[in-house]
């Protein structure tokens, strides 16, 4: 059940398919827009909030 | 009762100090949950037989389009509590879940047409589901222009609650979308009645990646919510003394 899919990191990076497609562009594409934009969200929030408490300071 | 319950609870001074409290413990423990989730997802669990290895987007998908609904839900239900008890916190939540609801939408979409690369060789189709879905992210931009667009607060919140009432039917569209129409997003793998029609090596990540998810993006709800209430009561003498 906890075997790694993958034995190296680049075919990690790359995940060629069995049909061999690489499928890697598509996964860390969206990995990278799900993370930066939580953490982007994050972000932002928190300087809002913290520009505000200052204002009512 | 329920009123007097309601009232009693859901101060705004009350509702922020119990996410204070609350807040530091929901963040980490479904930060952890949720890259646990991930690695186990895009590492652990093995290729699939059609789809290849694009299907480990469903760990980062199907997250964000299951919040996305079940946000618009959580603010028909505020919407509700405003317009029958009159309750102000439940006002300012509608308006703090609509950003958070436009954005969880956003990364539905756009993992959604980056998967569709791949797997239907389009990035976009005017199918059901995705209409539906655009529709609801149109919805929350609209909700939070129309808000926006008012001076007058009170004005502001009732019709804003109205409305998110009468958007809330898009919920059950984007739901049996897939059942009513011929569409070219797949049917749902998950559903109440059925056993899933996805291997449990696949489902187990797939839960936690919803609950790590939902987490966050509650700790997203009740930031959103801090800043709407302290904008909103700024002129108290308690959040003069609270900030």
């Amino acid at each position: 059940m906890f075997n790694f899919a993958f034995s190296s990191i680049s075919e990690a990076i790359i995940m060629e398919s069995q049909n061999g497609q690489n499928h890697g562009l598509y996964v860390w594409s969206v990995f990278g827009i799900v993370f930066g934009t939580l953490i982007i969200t994050f972000f932002i929030y928190r300087i809002k909030i913290g520009n505000l408490s200052k204002k009512i300071k | 009762m329920i009123k007097k319950f309601i009232h009693q609870f859901a101060s705004p001074k009350t509702y922020l100090m119990q996410v204070d409290k609350a807040y530091s413990y929901i963040f980490l423990t479904s930060l952890i949950i949720y890259l646990v989730a991930i690695f186990w997802g895009l590492f652990l669990t093995p290729e699939d037989f059609v789809q290849g290895n694009s299907y480990r987007i469903i760990y980062l998908h199907v997250p964000a389009s299951f919040i996305s609904q079940s946000l618009y839900l959580g603010m028909a239900f505020a919407s509700a509590i405003f317009l029958i008890w009159k309750v102000k916190l439940s006002a300012y939540l509608v308006r703090s879940i609509a950003p958070i609801g436009a954005i969880t939408t956003f990364i539905a979409l756009v993992s959604g047409s980056i998967w569709g690369i791949p797997t239907w060789g389009t990035w976009w189709v005017w199918d059901a589901r995705i209409i539906s879905t655009l529709i609801l992210f149109i919805m929350y931009l609209g909700l939070i222009s129309l808000h926006d667009s008012f001076t007058n607060n009170e004005k502001a919140d009732k019709f804003l609650a109205i409305l998110v009432l009468v958007g809330s039917v898009n919920i059950p569209i984007i739901k049996m979308s897939v059942e009513w129409w011929s569409t070219l997003h797949q049917t749902a793998s998950i559903t109440i009645s059925d056993k899933p029609a996805i291997d449990t090596l696949m489902l187990y990540p797939l839960f936690a990646s919803v609950i790590g998810f939902s987490g966050l993006v509650l700790c997203l709800v009740l930031l959103s919510s801090k800043l709407q209430i302290l904008n909103r009561e700024r002129n108290k003498s308690w959040v003069k003394k609270y900030v």
